[in-house]
C-alpha cells in the first residue's frame, strides 16, 4: 500500500465510493421496508385511530391499551395475572381493549405477531394469545416457526388453508411494522405497557411490590377507575 | 530516548489496532442493529432525554452511523474525522448511561441490539458499569487515533 501515489488514491476512491455505495442501497431498502404505509395488508379488526392495533368492542369508551411483544416474557406474566379478567371484560363488554403486538426483540416476534393478525380474522385472537404465552418458548432460540404457529393455531381450532398461508408468507408483515411505529409515536419504551383510558397504570417500584401489572386486584381497580 | 525511539516505532501498529477494535466494535454494534429500526428507537427513546421525534429519529440513523464510522476506521480512511466522531459518540453513550444511573433508569443499554426500560426498578450497576467503563476504554483510543492518526494498513496518506 505504501508504494504508488496514484493507485494508493485510485484505490481509495474505489473503497470509499464501494462503501457509500453499500451503505446507501442498504439503508434505502429498510427505509422502504420499513416505512409505515397506509395501504397495507391489515386484519380485519384493526383500528388506525388506535394505533393500528388489534381492537375489541370498538363501540365503547372505557378503553384499555396493551403494548406487548409476544416474547416477552413479562408479557406472558401479564397475561397469567389478568388474562382471564381481561377477557371477561371483552366478553361482556365492559371495556374496548386494544392489543398492540410490538415486535423489537427480534425476527421471532414479528412471526408471532403476524399469526396473531391471522387468528384475529378467525376470530381467534384472544385463544391464540393465551395458547402462545403458556408455551413460550425461550427468546429467539429459533422455536416459533410457521408450523410451530400453524399448530399453534391448530390447538385453538384454526383449521383454515387460509391462516396457513398467512402465518407461513407473512401476510400481515407490513402491519407488524406500522404498529412498531406507532409504538414509538406512543413513546413505549418496554413491555408489557398498559394504558388505561390514556393513563399508564401503575408499575412496580420494588421487588415486593407488584404494581397494577401484577396484582389482579390492583388491575381490576386501575381498570375500573377506583 | 531510547523509550520515545519505541513509542514512536510502536505508534503506528498501535493506532492500527485500535481503530479495529474502535471500529470494530462500532460496526458490530451498528450492524447488529440496523435491520431493526424500531428496536433501535425504542433503546433510543428508554434513556428519556430527547423529544420523542428526536430519540426515534436517532434511533434509526445512529445504527448507520455506526456502520459508516466503523468501517473508515478499519480501513484508515479520514481517519482523524472519524476518531472525533467515534470519541463522540463515545462521549455521548457515557452520558447518556450516566444520566439514565444517576436518575434511577433501569434500563438494557441497547448497545448491541434491542434495549428499552427493564422490568425492575432495581438499577442494574454491573452493567452500567461495565459499559460506562467500555466506552471510556473506547474514548481514549478514538483520542489516540485522534492524536496519532498515521498508522498501518491505513488507506490515509
Amino acid at each position: 500500500m505504501a508504494n504508488g501515489k496514484s493507485g494508493d488514491k485510485g484505490l481509495r476512491a474505489i473503497v470509499i465510493g464501494m462503501i457509500v455505495f453499500v451503505i446507501t442501497i442498504t439503508g434505502v431498502f429498510i427505509y422502504f421496508d420499513k416505512k409505515p404505509v397506509t395501504n397495507v395488508a391489515s386484519p380485519g379488526s384493526i383500528s388506525k385511530a388506535d394505533g393500528s392495533g388489534l381492537v375489541f368492542n370498538p363501540e365503547l369508551t372505557n378503553q384499555i391499551d396493551i403494548w406487548e411483544d409476544f416474547q416477552c416474557p413479562v408479557c406472558a406474566r401479564f397475561e397469567q395475572t389478568n388474562g382471564d379478567y381481561i377477557e371477561k371484560l371483552i366478553e361482556e363488554k365492559k371495556a374496548k381493549v386494544v392489543f398492540h403486538t410490538l415486535s423489537f426483540l427480534g425476527p421471532e416476534s414479528v412471526l408471532a405477531a403476524n399469526a396473531a393478525a391471522c387468528a384475529s380474522d378467525e376470530n381467534k385472537f384472544l385463544g391464540f394469545h393465551r395458547a402462545f404465552y403458556q408455551n413460550l418458548p425461550a427468546e429467539n432460540s429459533g422455536a416459533v416457526t410457521a408450523d410451530y404457529l400453524v399448530a399453534l393455531g391448530q390447538g385453538v381450532g384454526i383449521t383454515s388453508d387460509k391462516f396457513k398461508s398467512c402465518v407461513a408468507n407473512l401476510d400481515y408483515n407490513g402491519w407488524v411494522n406500522n404498529v412498531a411505529a406507532s409504538g414509538g409515536e406512543a413513546n413505549v419504551n418496554s413491555t408489557p405497557t398498559v394504558f388505561v383510558n390514556g393513563k399508564e397504570i401503575r408499575r412496580a417500584t420494588s421487588g415486593a411490590d407488584l404494581g397494577d401489572y401484577f396484582d389482579p386486584a390492583a388491575f381490576a381497580r386501575a381498570v375500573e377507575g377506583k | 530516548m531510547n523509550l520515545k525511539l519505541q513509542i514512536t516505532k510502536f505508534q503506528p501498529w498501535l493506532t492500527f489496532v485500535f481503530r479495529l477494535i474502535l471500529g470494530g466494535v462500532l460496526l458490530v454494534a451498528g450492524g447488529l442493529k440496523v435491520t431493526d429500526p424500531y428496536a433501535s428507537a425504542t433503546s433510543v427513546r428508554a434513556y428519556q432525554i430527547l423529544p420523542v421525534d428526536l430519540a426515534n429519529f436517532l434511533g434509526f440513523v445512529l445504527p448507520f452511523a455506526e456502520v459508516v464510522i466503523g468501517i473508515f476506521l478499519i480501513v484508515g480512511i479520514w481517519v482523524r474525522l472519524n476518531a472525533i466522531a467515534g470519541g463522540a459518540l463515545m462521549v455521548m453513550f457515557i452520558i447518556a448511561i450516566g444520566q439514565a444511573w444517576i436518575r434511577g433508569i433501569s434500563l438494557d443499554c441497547g448497545c448491541f441490539g434491542k434495549g428499552g426500560l427493564l422490568e425492575t426498578d432495581e438499577l442494574p450497576v454491573w452493567n452500567y458499569t461495565i459499559e460506562i467503563a467500555r466506552d471510556i476504554v473506547l474514548a481514549v483510543f478514538a483520542f489516540y487515533i485522534y492524536r496519532f492518526p498515521k498508522g498501518k494498513l491505513g488507506l490515509d496518506k
